[in-house]
């Protein structure tokens, strides 16, 4: 990576308020192409643009897209800033006004109306039959020996987790049917509460619920599929 | 909610709930969206039942791990992308359009 000084923190002078001196310094130094302060700015708001266009698009791609957008566009009309706000705040402004338009565009196209109409990802039991006891039996619908969970341990939200555990649980959720990754998402990921969900997506509150349980059942599976392969064959830690 | 299991009433017409109906609840459960008679069938189910107890924690802690996934970043070939357009437009002054 090529090296370029900076300067002072680019992302401090971009919180200021607009109209300040630190602020007409750093715009300065982004008008006259300064790539490490462009890219302090980018590494620096790329995540919370990311989690804030996710929340009015679909997929995680989209985002990406919007984000991407957002930061053509601040190229763009960089020399065309006045600075009367914040650059943050200018920056963020932009990003809503994309990801709006993207959302409402996307919304049209994703007929969440449809999602139990189309069968694949909205039947079936979320736990494999087989690990259950049959009709005949004393108990059934009950655990077989062989079938019944063992616990976790250390449980996945542990700060030790192992970070192959982590990468395993954000594959399996970018695997997900796009409807329940997309609930799990908001839900799990970012913290939304089912009311600001249902709203959003349009979905009905038992509709939200069944996607969020097939996904986060899902995202079990996976897991507990690590956590016996890791804890199957000898130790696992160390 | 047609492919979730349905919980049996007993002989006393209380209502009781097996693993395998226990599972596809779970969420409900979680929520605090079910009936109370189906949650009482819960309870009484899971002070027996260790292993749905242990599903009860895995599908607690799957949401929790959640929470706890990196943030998102721009993939790096996009950001070498835009730190290209951003060269590009602004590195010569002499070269910059009009715009």
């Amino acid at each position: 990576m090529p090296q370029q000084e900076s300067g002072p923190s680019a992302v401090a002078a971009a919180v200021l308020e607009g109209g300040s001196p630190a602020q007409a310094e750093l715009l300065e130094r982004l008008r006259a192409g300064n790539r490490a302060a462009f890219a302090e700015l980018v590494d620096a708001w790329s995540p919370m643009l990311l989690r804030v266009a996710r929340c009015h698009v679909s997929t995680a791609a989209s985002a990406e897209e919007v984000v991407q957008d957002t930061w053509l566009a601040v190229i763009r009309q960089l020399d065309r800033f006045e600075g009367r706000s914040s650059l943050r705040t200018w920056v963020f402004r932009i990003l809503e006004n994309q990801a709006r338009t993207r959302g409402v565009r996307e919304s049209r196209s994703v007929p969440w109306s449809s999602v139990f109409t189309d069968g694949a990802e909205g039947h079936g039991p979320t736990v494999d039959p087989g690990r259950f006891r049959g009709p005949e039996d004393r108990w059934p619908g009950g655990w077989s020996p062989a079938g019944r969970p063992t616990a976790w341990e250390p449980p996945p939200e542990d700060a030790a987790m192992a970070a192959e555990i982590r990468r395993e649980l954000r594959t399996a959720l970018d695997e997900l049917p796009a409807r329940q990754r997309t609930v799990v998402e908001l839900r799990d990921v970012h913290g939304l509460s089912s009311d600001e969900v249902c709203e959003r997506l349009g979905l009905s509150p038992g509709n939200q619920r069944i996607l969020l349980h097939r996904g986060r059942a899902r995202l079990r599976t996976r897991l507990e599929d690590v956590y016996r392969a890791t804890t199957g064959e000898g130790e696992r830690r160390g | 909610m047609a492919e979730l299991p349905a919980p049996r009433s007993a002989a006393d017409d209380t209502l009781t709930v097996a693993c395998r109906e226990f599972v596809e609840l779970v969420t409900e459960h979680l929520e605090g969206t079910l009936p109370a008679d189906v949650e009482r069938a819960i309870a009484a189910h899971l002070e027996l039942c260790d292993p749905c107890v242990i599903y009860l924690e895995q599908m607690r802690s799957t949401a929790a791990a959640l929470r706890t996934l990196p943030a998102p970043t721009l993939p790096p070939p996009a950001r070498e992308r835009l730190l290209g357009v951003f060269s590009a437009l602004h590195g010569r002054p002499e070269d910059r359009p009009a715009d």
